[in-house]
């Protein structure tokens, strides 16, 4: 038990959902005062359901939730406010047309005589609240002109303006830069220190270690652990997030680098801004090989992915795919060439939610011979379709209750193993791949890592872009630093100790 | 639960498909379909039914009504009362003459008047078109205008040219001003469309900017336009087809007159002579003779311009003589 | 039974929405119905809808000549339901097809003026033909002009279907008036009407539009022409990912709907109309909109909306004279069935339908046509 007070208590809280899945199994959590507690669990395994019955948004059919230590039943979001809770969601609320602190008073709207919106008394609190928590927010600026980590905050803002002292966070970090989840931390602590209790809902190891008091660990809807930071490490907590001994080192083994496969030359482009975003890009891929491309987000890697894939035309430069000029070739071209891509946005280049996996698992090959015959390839034939969807899905262990339901349905993890299995064909010569394990649980990360050293293996030429810097470490065989535009380093596995990667990550030069 | 009902309610429906079947009054069936629109559309469709109905009662007869929304249903519609075997039909506008030529050639037995149709030869003995002298219509208005305005400047916006109904009544118009005052300028503009008050509106401020005083709208919807603009800036607005003062109430503040066709007075007579006389046919026109058109009563005139009411009927019985030719 | 329902629990599922939306729209305008007979010469009568509307069934399916005036109604509205549901399956909304079909049916009346002494196998054809690739190159413009340079397809088919007007007034005035008539028109079609299958109306141009349906079903679910055209309307940002041209795909897809418009126009000219005047009016080209939405997009949808809006139209008039009531009556109900379609939280409410777990893209497409500043999928957030 905590030497705190506990401020929360949820005992034995059982949600059951239409079909039998056991969301929640007799779950007991615990909130101290002044505590941040981190619910760590993989995709899936009912962190979100039980936080959502916290919030009112779901009934549990059996369990007690004590605020301190009165039992209390919450019906409803108005409820949970009312009692001092407050959630932050994974995917934000915020209306974006509207100011700062528009959004901020949404539904408590502080009002003058006869009705009138008081935004100025409004501006003026949420200013000193801002300042309070340590960061610094223009309350009249839109909302859509913030960065997703301003935007977090903003909605942090909101729930501790409508007065929680239980704040939940889902997932804070997804969506954030290291620096940004820097930042979110630094607010979190000054939260704590003001009084507030925290839920920290995560599925990454570092985070959950570097911020939280406590965490609990829930897999498959029960509660299978509950360690102090202190007493733990990565590996244990893998193990009890997954169920069994996770490697969370890759095993990279040695690389056999053959003949130059991928060559850009001189590659210059434009933004959707249209700055020149790429200023004279040279860098190349040899069969056999990992080239990771290390470097802040923004400085050029989105860019250089699409135009070697063909989603972006170049300005000026080459591209060659084994000495052969690709640069005007087609996205369909490069493909039919041996070049795949795994995009870094999953939801908005990689599948088609609202269709079912069979037409997600032959999106960028659905025009070729067997998925496409008769009539000069014109007529779609659904069983090799349907044959192809069910063997990757069984090879690359996407867990779905059958092959005829939605991307959408899937989670994050699952999704991104259609993506990979659709891309990650045996006949490639070059493989890009972007964010590949972006808001993946250890499991997923895990197998994908494999996936990528495995084509290697085979020979493919693999290009890996990556905001993580440890994934490019652990992945790479060879690091290339971007900023701004420029390849400005180049590093043997051996020889790239992430300090010196990370100094020249931030400024573009190597100083000793 | 209100699943269930509103699938009983759906049921019952059905069911009473099976069942209703309302009688209708003995004597003559008279039948009207509209022209594309709505019924009370204040003009065409509203007056001829108008006329239908005070024809049904002045021959002991019932009037029912089938209003039209797109040109493909005309067929159909006339159709509908052939089956439920009607004796008279009346249809409206001239988009639908065809349609009633044909209808009238295959039910010999049944009498077809056509309002605003002229009719080619050879015209089937059971079918009427019902036209109006428009010239002499817009001849009296003219009159009026020639007499009230105040620039010598008088306007008419029409809503096709390419309509001899709506060119007729703008020419009659014309040489009803000047026989008054010779050196009255008109200022004439077709807007080429019958349903956009927005342009006839913008058409009325152009002439109105060019100093004229009195505005005629031949231009069905269009019109409306023209003569809110024209109340807009207090100057004198007149009608055509019916009786505007009465049927446009946002404009009755500056109408004066109308040039109208007596609409309810054709169908009425038309059905009173197919009673009286049997089987009609032909072009039958609607003039001065038979009270089919006129000037509506002077409003929003005090006093009434002296000599406007002798000059009015004065030409009425000059165009009754056949003394006088509106369009020479 | 239960083997049954799960059988249809899919299709089931999709309907129902439409299908209640109906009914409610049914009841509601009953409530109208009734309220609004208090103000007339017959009084106040709380039976009347039930009698107007079984005069609506009957003049619509009781007897022979009923169905065929159904079906003749539908067909132009399969052609034109499926030109907006192709639409919207791209992402489109195609607002033009009243311009479309008045193009379409233009060249068809001309093309059969032309040849209206031929024999019917070939000026019939061909003035069908004509009508459809009509409507095809005025589906064109404004697909090529939102692929090109990204102007809205509504805003433009808006503007083109004014200016169809126009210029279709100016060509029967001063180009093919026909002599002879005392309105401006295009000469008879003669031999190149639609051949009568039976009854007094019941033409060709019915089997013509329920083949379209199957096979716009076909093209959609079955090739890979129709993947593209999905995939484009669901994400494009993933359709130029697979190597798709979501460009080609567009201009492609209006000029699609523009030959069905087109079409829609050809049938209801060679077989219904048989001339073309300035004026005549094109509620095909709205209706087909909503025919579209209640269909969902969805082909066979699509031909039961289109049989619906049919039995409408030819059951209005037993529904007028026997009862008086108006026709507008019948504008209420369809405006109310799209009322309810849009906003179908008011359905699930009454009749306690549950959510889709997927979000319906054509009603997306339509209402988010509307505001300038939509997102693409994916960049909310």
């Amino acid at each position: 038990m905590s030497d705190k007070t506990s401020v929360l208590e949820m005992r034995g809280i059982t949600k059951r959902f239409p079909g039998g899945t056991l969301a929640n199994d007799a779950i007991d959590l615990e909130l101290g005062e002044r505590e941040i507690h981190a619910l760590l669990g993989e995709n899936g395994a009912g962190k979100t359901t039980l936080m959502n019955i916290l919030y009112g948004l779901v009934t549990p059919d059996e369990g007690e939730i004590r605020i301190d230590g009165t039992p209390v039943a919450i019906q409803g979001p108005a409820d949970a406010i009312a009692r001092g809770i407050g959630m932050v969601h994974q995917h934000f609320m915020l209306v974006p047309v509207l100011s700062v602190a528009e959004n901020v008073v949404l539904g408590q709207e502080i009002t003058g005589v006869g009705g009138v919106l008081d935004m100025r008394t409004a501006e003026r609190r949420i200013r000193e609240l801002a300042e309070r928590l340590g960061f610094s927010v223009d309350p009249g600026t839109r909302v859509n002109q913030l960065s997703l980590g301003q935007q977090q905050r903003v909605e942090i803002l909101k729930a501790i303006y409508r007065g929680a002292r239980i704040l939940v966070l889902d997932e804070p970090t997804a969506v954030l830069t290291p620096q940004e989840t820097r930042e979110i931390f630094g607010v979190l602590r000054r939260l704590r220190q003001d009084g507030t209790s925290i839920i920290f809902i995560s599925h990454k190891l570092d985070e959950v270690l570097e911020i939280a008091d406590r965490i609990t660990v829930i897999r498959r809807g029960k509660v299978v652990g509950s360690r102090k930071p202190a007493q733990t490490n990565k590996d244990e907590l893998a193990e009890l997030m997954v169920g069994r001994a996770v490697s969370l080192r890759v095993d990279r083994g040695q690389s056999h680098p053959g003949d130059v496969t991928l060559e850009v030359v001189g590659l210059r482009a434009l933004d959707d801004r249209r700055h020149e975003i790429l200023q004279g890009v040279d860098l190349n891929v040899r069969a056999g090989e990992i080239v990771g491309i290390a470097g802040v987000g923004g400085n050029g890697q989105d860019e250089l992915v699409e135009c070697v894939v063909g989603l972006r035309k170049p300005n000026a430069g080459a591209i060659r795919l084994a000495g052969r000029d690709i640069t005007r070739q087609s996205v369909e071209g490069r493909r039919d060439l041996g070049i795949a891509y795994v995009p870094a946005d999953r939801q908005r280049f990689g599948l088609v939610l609202p269709y079912l996996l069979p037409d997600n698992f032959v999106l960028t090959r659905y025009g070729e011979v067997p998925y496409a015959g008769g009539l000069g390839g014109f007529v779609r034939q659904d069983q090799p379709i349907r044959n192809e969807a069910g063997r990757l899905a069984k090879e690359f262990d996407v867990r779905a209750s059958s092959l005829d339901v939605a991307a959408s349905t899937l989670s994050g993890g699952n999704q991104q193993k259609v993506v990979v299995a659709r891309e990650f064909r045996h006949d490639l010569r070059v493989l890009v791949v972007d964010q590949p394990t972006r808001g993946l649980d250890v499991g997923s990360i895990e197998f994908i890592h494999k996936q990528v050293i495995e084509r290697r293996d085979a020979g493919v030429a693999v290009l890996l872009v990556s905001a993580e810097l440890d994934e490019v470490l652990d992945l790479s065989d060879r690091i290339l630093v971007m900023y701004r535009g420029r390849i400005v380093g180049t590093f043997a596995a051996a020889e790239a100790q992430r300090e010196k990667v990370g100094l020249l990550m931030a400024t573009g030069e190597a100083r000793t | 639960m209100k699943r269930l009902l509103a699938i009983c309610a759906a049921v019952g429906l059905v069911a009473a498909a099976c069942g209703v079947i309302p009688g209708t009054g003995s004597g003559l069936k008279i039948g009207l379909v509209t022209d594309i629109g709505q019924l009370e559309d204040k003009s065409f469709n509203e007056f001829s039914w108008k006329g239908v109905q005070d024809g049904a009662k002045a021959v002991g007869g019932t009037a029912q009504a089938i209003v039209t929304k797109d040109i493909a249903d005309y067929k159909q519609n006339i159709q509908q009362f052939v089956d439920q075997k009607y004796d008279v039909i009346v249809t409206v506008g001239f988009l639908i003459s065809t349609d009633t030529l044909n209808a009238a050639k295959a039910n010999p037995s049944i009498q077809f008047f056509g309002v605003d149709q002229f009719i080619p030869d050879p015209i089937p003995a059971n079918y009427q078109g019902l036209l109006f002298n428009e010239a002499q219509a817009g001849y009296l208005a003219g009159i009026v205008a020639g007499t009230i305005t105040k620039s010598g400047k008088i306007g008419a916006v029409g809503g096709r040219s390419d309509v001899p109904p709506v060119v007729n009544y703008i020419k009659g118009y014309e040489n009803g001003a000047k026989s008054v005052k010779s050196t009255v300028t008109v200022s004439i503009n077709y807007v080429e469309d019958f349903n956009a008050p927005d342009k006839g509106e913008a058409s009325a401020k152009t002439m109105i900017g060019q100093g004229v005083d009195v505005l005629f709208q031949v231009a069905g919807l269009t019109g409306a336009g023209v003569l809110r603009a024209a109340c807009n800036a207090k100057v004198y607005g007149i009608g055509v087809d019916v009786d505007q003062y009465l049927s446009l109430p946002d404009s009755a503040a500056c109408i004066i007159t109308s040039a109208e066709k007596h609409l309810q007075n054709a169908t009425r007579d038309g059905i009173k002579r197919f009673k009286d006389k049997g089987k009609q046919t032909g072009n039958f026109t609607n003039d001065a003779t038979n009270d089919g058109v006129g000037a509506s009563p002077i409003r929003n005139l005090n006093p009434v311009p002296a000599g406007l009411t002798d000059k009015l009927t004065q030409a009425t019985n000059d165009m009754k003589s056949g003394k006088l030719k509106p369009i020479p | 039974m239960r083997r049954w329902r799960a059988r249809l629990a899919p299709t089931w599922s999709k309907a129902q929405v439409p299908v209640y939306s109906i009914v409610l729209a049914f009841a509601v305008a009953a409530v109208v119905v009734i309220v609004s007979s208090a103000f007339t010469a017959s009084g106040f009568d709380p039976l009347l809808p039930f009698a107007a509307y079984a005069r609506l069934f009957a003049g619509a399916f009781g007897s022979g000549n009923g169905v065929a005036n159904t079906l003749v109604a539908a067909a132009p509205l399969m052609f034109g339901g499926l030109a907006v549901g192709i639409g919207l399956k791209a992402g489109l909304f195609n607002i033009g097809v009243a311009g479309q079909f008045l193009v379409g049916a233009f060249a068809a009346a001309v093309t059969g003026a032309a040849l209206a002494a031929a024999p019917t196998i070939v000026g019939m054809p061909l003035a069908m033909l004509a009508g459809g690739l009509a409507g095809a190159a005025y589906g064109f413009i404004p697909g090529y002009l939102k692929a090109r340079t990204g102007a809205h397809e509504v805003v433009t088919t808006i503007m083109l279907n004014n200016a169809a007007a126009l210029l279709l007034t100016w060509a029967v005035n001063d180009l093919v008036r026909a002599p002879g008539f005392s309105f401006p028109r295009t000469a008879d079609i003669g031999q190149s009407a639609l051949p009568i299958l039976a009854g007094r109306n019941l033409h060709l141009g019915i089997a013509f539009a329920v083949a379209a349906v199957f096979v716009i079903r076909w093209i959609l679910v079955r090739t890979t022409l129709g993947f593209e055209i999905r995939t484009v309307g669901a994400n494009p940002s993933a359709a130029r990912y697979a190597g798709m041209r979501p460009i080609f795909i567009t201009a492609l897809t209006m000029t699609i709907s523009g030959l069905l418009a087109g079409l829609a126009g050809a049938i209801q000219m060679l077989g219904v109309i048989g001339f073309y005047a300035p004026g005549i009016t094109a509620s095909v080209g709205f209706d087909s909109i909503a025919v579209a939405l209640l269909g969902r997009s969805d082909p066979i949808g699509i031909l039961f909306a289109a049989l619906l809006f049919g039995a409408f139209r030819a059951g209005a008039p037993l529904m007028q004279i026997e009862t008086s009531v108006p026709i507008e009556v019948i504008d209420i109900i369809q405006a109310l069935v799209i009322l309810f379609l849009a906003a179908d939280l008011i359905v699930r409410r009454v009749f306690r339908v549950r959510a889709p777990k997927i979000e319906i893209v054509e009603l997306a497409t339509v209402t988010g046509s509307w505001g300038a500043g939509t997102p693409p999928p994916g960049t909310a957030g």
